[in-house]
């Protein structure tokens, strides 16, 4: 008697109980007994497709320990490998098919299925890699001889690498904006994940070490640095050599000497930053593809957050979803920052994928307030660098000056085509009440910049296009903005228009500039440019601007 | 070899010279690039106004581009006169006849409009053939191989190679200058314009003009107006707005120092103006460009290697007195260069096309209504000194105002003879002196008074702001005998003004006192002037940048 009567069975609920029936006898029972029953034929054509569905199952199930390879297809036994999971068993079958019919492409399936069998975990969800030239014969593989550096698979990676940046004797800002973010994500990513991972400041430099207090205050946990005279300015392949190698310090391939630190177990670090200056975009793409992994160059955000991913090439198997924990996102703007895209950098079955590297743009986080009672660990990396690596040398070098801001300004005093009589007199003057205010600077009108006015050299370098005031200079937005001959184009009415309060000097009273000043001054700059000076001295033009702001 | 891209035919600039070359080379299968180097076609032109279709053309804008009256024109011509200005007293001659001489048809046009319409249709005929019109690139120079031209350079793109290069680049051509065909030399083969253009709804225009909404006027001015300049006005009636402007002989202009702004602004505040400028002039832009004088610079052989020359660029345009035609030849030219490679190429000897053209213009009779030849015969004589002298003593004595008297009907009647009209010799006697007369003694006195302000020159360059990019312009001696002329001759500068591109100023070094001239090419409308009065070395701003009109 078979388990279920299906004479006992409404059809409805037969249909579930039958699929657990794999035993086509037992289902030939029930067939019978239904046709000496109720003879239902919906029942009857339920039990028959199952008893076909259970015959082809037990025809088509091959043994592979005693398969005969040689009556298969190269695709069979491919298909055949699939489903084993014992690498004895592949083994086996491999060395039988190598005594047998020796098919290359039938060897290398089974081979790669031991490999990643062997490689992977207890799911075996993994498939075998096929590089691209060989999925893909038909078409051209011009990268095919560009192998990756490293190719590893399945290695530990910890921590966030920051490297800081200098330049002429400064931590550059997005250094500190880096280290910041960076201690913000790992404060978070260590109490999400119940973990310890640290924020890794590299420097390099001449004097590299003088920086090592200011990291720690701005957020570092370990402070890896290198000095040597030859750094003083960047230069690609050293302070490439010298990451890469500080990266792979303690782990699977660490350079010699580097075998064992006692400040790193790892193989590689999880996560690169790098500012997105031109140093260190030059320095984000080649430490990155040394290490064999991606950039997500010019990012403006970072967070890191778990990522559903469902590409093949990632996941392992089509059709599949994953979830990978732990993806550093990073976000950069695209189409000048009219779109913004998120880039991941995940591991692929064969081959890993870190350190997710991201380099980012200069003002895109906060610089933090720094905290000098803080303490890090600091490890000065001891390298011997090669002297090719110095081949290009910097012979001569000329720092362009800053430029000038003119924006931050409380005050601006801007002078125009009225100094024309005696134009160095008028820019003394005008630097004269520059210099009786707190915070001021000097702008000038284009018609002064494009003059051909002779002015003294001490006071030419204040004649520059770095200083124009309009709508083809700066636009500024001071507290007190004062227009000296400056007739008031409407290309120098949008430059300094927001000012909050105009004072315009003017020896003609009619001038456009009138319509758009709080005061005007009828005199010539020369007389009232001095007498102004003293009052802002004394004290009494700041009574008088604080009582227009009513 | 080089490995250069590579069109059949390029065509520099898209104005009506451009369009017409482009568009017959389209229809005779030609592979077409048109280059342009503003943000669209039109926004680097001016024109006075009025466009022509002549009769005894081959070639019409209207026979090209089918529906151009209906999309691109204004309104058309259907009244002209000329008005004879001496003081308050005017008087008006109607020259309807001398317009219609030859006449088919002839509208007013903003140049924006219709330079913009032409190349929406220049781009879809030439895209057929695997070229395209491409804005916003300026084209420097010539490609030359072993000193043979054979196509373009540009700042934008890499050097273009071609079997035809049709230069349409306009009155300040680069290329006609690269080939040594046209230079900026001297200031009597040119004419500058300025021009307002006044916002006026239709319905004002129609009552003040006393004219249909598909009609339209056109008026000329000359006499005592303009402070013994040689040069006169014109108003045209466009669709929603009037274009008032002057015309100059640029010599005069130098000569006397004159600002042409002010000039403008003569004509502007003329009582003879206020009643069809009312209490309400709104001036929505202002604008200026040389004009080459076609009787002295039009070139008889507008061609070298594959180089062919239209329009503007080619010195193709006719000013005789009240006769002023550009556009025209400029179409004209344009279609017959592109008929001269059609012919050379199914000749087999595509770079043959400069003497085919050559040829056509004087077949087609272009050349001898640039270049008339009882101008030559007539008016050049008319210009030496003691004859011109000799006139104008005769036409002030008592003798030659009684035969003013006389002879009213002669005049309007000597007015409207295109063969009198084409012997005007480039005098004082026919542009002032003469007119005075007429107003003097005809005239009757204007009684109303005009409320126009004009806006002053800041205002006018405020409203032209544009993006200069590098300065297109050097300076190449910044004395003021060198270059001093350009502060009152440029449209965009003045005397005693700040603002403008040109400023004349007093510097001291070592002790002694030089009197300089300083640039800033920022409210340069790319006139041209200054690189014939000044001492300059002169390019049109990168593709993109620099004046854009947006009624031209």
């Amino acid at each position: 008697m078979p388990d279920i009567d299906p004479t006992e069975h409404e059809i409805a609920d037969l249909g579930p109980k039958i699929k657990d029936v794999d035993d086509a006898d037992e289902l030939r029972e029930m067939l019978a007994l239904e046709e000496d029953g109720e003879d239902r034929v919906p029942v009857k054509t339920l039990i028959e497709d199952r008893i076909e569905k259970v015959e082809a199952e037990d025809e088509g199930e091959l043994d592979p320990e005693t398969v005969d390879l040689t009556e298969m297809t190269v695709a069979d036994i491919a298909n055949m490998v699939r489903d084993v999971d014992d690498a004895d068993v592949l083994r086996d079958i491999l060395e039988r098919e190598r005594e047998g019919k020796e098919r290359s492409s039938a060897i290398t399936q089974i081979e790669n299925r031991i490999e990643s069998v062997e490689g992977s975990d207890d799911e075996g969800e993994d498939v075998e890699y096929v590089p691209p030239e060989e999925k893909y014969p038909e078409l051209d593989h011009p990268t095919n001889d560009k192998q990756w550096v490293e190719g590893t698979a399945g290695a530990e990676y910890r921590d966030m690498w920051v490297f800081c940046e200098t330049q002429a004797g400064e931590l550059v800002d997005v250094s500190k904006e880096m280290l910041g973010k960076a201690r913000d994500l790992m404060d978070q990513y260590n109490e999400d994940y119940d973990a310890d991972e640290r924020v890794v400041a590299v420097l390099l430099g001449d004097e590299a070490g003088d920086y090592v207090e200011d990291v720690t205050a701005y957020g570092a946990d370990l402070v890896l640095y290198h000095e040597d005279d030859r750094l003083e300015r960047f230069r690609h392949k050293p302070y490439t050599e010298i990451v890469t190698d500080m990266s792979r310090a303690g782990g699977e391939l660490a350079s010699e000497g580097h075998e064992d630190v006692d400040w790193k177990d790892y193989h590689e670090p999880r996560y690169t930053v790098f500012p997105a200056t031109n140093n260190g975009r030059d320095l984000s793409a080649l430490v990155q593809g040394a290490l064999d992994s991606g950039l997500a160059s010019d990012c403006s955000g970072l967070y890191i957050e778990e990522a559903m991913i469902s590409n093949p090439a990632k996941v392992g198997t089509a059709g599949d979803k994953k979830e990978f924990e732990r993806v550093l996102h990073m976000k950069r703007p695209d189409f000048s920052g009219f779109e913004y895209s998120t880039i991941l950098c995940i591991d692929k079955p064969n081959r890993d994928f870190h350190p997710q590297g991201a380099s980012v743009i200069p003002g895109s986080f906060e610089i933090p307030d720094p905290d000098y009672d803080r303490e890090a660990e600091v490890v000065e990396y001891e390298m011997d660098l090669d002297d090719e690596w110095f081949e290009v040398g910097v012979t001569e070098f000329d720092r362009l000056s800053g430029g000038v801001d003119l924006t931050g300004n409380e005050v601006v005093v801007a002078v125009g085509r009225g100094i024309g009589d005696d134009p160095t007199t008028g820019i003394e003057l005008a630097l004269d009440l520059v210099d009786a205010f707190d915070d001021a600077d000097l702008g000038l009108s284009r018609g002064v910049i494009t003059s051909s006015y002779a002015f003294d050299s001490h006071v030419e370098q204040y004649v520059s296009e770095e200083r124009q005031i309009g709508e083809s200079g700066q636009v500024v937005e001071p507290d007190v903005y004062i227009a000296a001959g400056i007739s008031g184009a409407i290309q120098h009415k949008v430059g300094c228009d927001e000012a909050d309060t105009i004072v315009a000097i003017n020896t003609d009273p009619e001038a456009d500039i009138r319509d758009f000043s709080d005061y005007v001054i009828e005199g010539d700059l020369f007389e009232v440019l001095p007498r102004l000076t003293e009052a802002v001295e004394r004290g009494e033009l700041a009574a008088a601007v604080e009582a227009s702001d009513d | 070899m080089t490995d250069h891209e590579r069109y059949e035919a390029v065509v520099v600039g898209c104005g009506p010279g451009g369009a017409a070359a482009a568009a017959n080379l389209a229809r005779n299968g030609v592979e077409t690039l048109v280059l342009e180097r503003g943000v669209d076609a039109g926004s680097k032109n001016v024109s006075g106004g009025l466009i022509y279709a002549e009769e005894s053309a081959p070639y019409t804008i209207d026979g090209l581009f089918p529906d151009f009256r209906e999309e691109a024109s204004e309104r058309p011509v259907t009244e002209n006169y000329i008005h004879n200005v001496a003081g308050d007293k005017v008087k008006t001659f109607d020259i309807g006849d001398l317009h219609h001489h030859d006449t088919a048809w002839a509208d007013s046009v903003l140049r924006r409009r219709m330079d913009s319409w032409l190349a929406r249709r220049v781009h879809e005929l030439t895209r057929e053939t695997g070229g395209g019109l491409l804005t916003e690139v300026h084209v420097t120079g010539l490609l030359r191989e072993k000193g043979e031209i054979v196509g373009v350079t540009c700042e934008e793109l890499d050097p273009i190679e071609a079997d035809i290069v049709v230069a349409a680049d306009g009155v300040n051509s680069e290329l006609a200058r690269d080939a040594g065909l046209m230079d900026w030399e001297d200031p009597d083969e040119w004419f500058q314009g300025v021009k307002a253009v006044a916002e006026m709804d239709p319905d004002v225009v129609d009552e003040r003009f006393d004219i249909d909404e598909d009609e339209g006027e056109a008026h000329l001015f000359s006499g005592d107006l303009f402070d013994g300049v040689r040069g006169g006005g014109f108003l045209y009636t466009n669709e929603a707005s009037l274009s008032i402007g002057t015309v100059f002989h640029l010599d005069s202009i130098a000569e006397e120092r004159a600002e042409p702004q002010e000039l403008l602004d003569s004509l502007l505040t003329h009582p003879l103006m206020a009643q069809w400028l009312g209490d309400d002039y709104h001036e929505v832009e202002y604008s200026a460009k040389l004009v080459p004088d076609s009787k002295k610079a039009a070139l008889t052989a507008p061609h070298q290697d594959r180089l062919v020359v239209v329009g503007d660029a080619a010195g193709q345009m006719q000013a005789q007195g009240p006769i002023i035609k550009g556009m025209n030849h400029a179409v004209t030219a344009g279609a017959l260069a592109a008929e001269a490679f059609a012919d050379a190429r199914s000749r087999g000897d595509p770079h043959r096309a400069g003497e085919f053209y050559e040829k056509k213009l004087h077949d087609e009779g272009v050349m001898d209504k640039l270049r008339p030849t009882s101008y030559r015969a007539v008016g050049k004589i008319g210009e030496l000194g003691p004859i011109d002298g000799v006139a104008n003593a005769v036409a002030e004595s008592a003798v030659g105002r009684f035969g003013v008297r006389a002879a009213e009907g002669l005049v309007e009647r000597a007015y409207n003879s295109p063969t009198l009209v084409s012997m005007i010799p480039d005098t004082k006697l026919p542009y002032v002196t003469l007119p005075t007369i007429l107003g003097e003694e005809l005239g009757e006195r204007v009684t109303d008074e005009n409320h126009v302000q004009p806006p002053e020159l800041d205002d006018r360059i405020g409203d032209l702001t544009y993006d200069v990019g590098d300065p297109h312009i050097e300076l190449v001696d910044n004395s003021f005998e060198a270059s001093g002329t350009a502060v009152t001759a440029c449209p965009v500068s003045a005397k005693d003004f700040g603002g403008g591109c040109y400023r004349d100023e007093m510097v001291q070094t070592n002790g002694h006192e030089e009197h300089l001239v300083s640039l800033d090419t920022q409210p340069c409308v790319e006139c041209g002037t200054c690189a014939v009065v000044a001492d300059t070395d002169w390019e049109h701003p990168a593709g993109g940048k620099g004046v854009e009109f947006e009624q031209g």
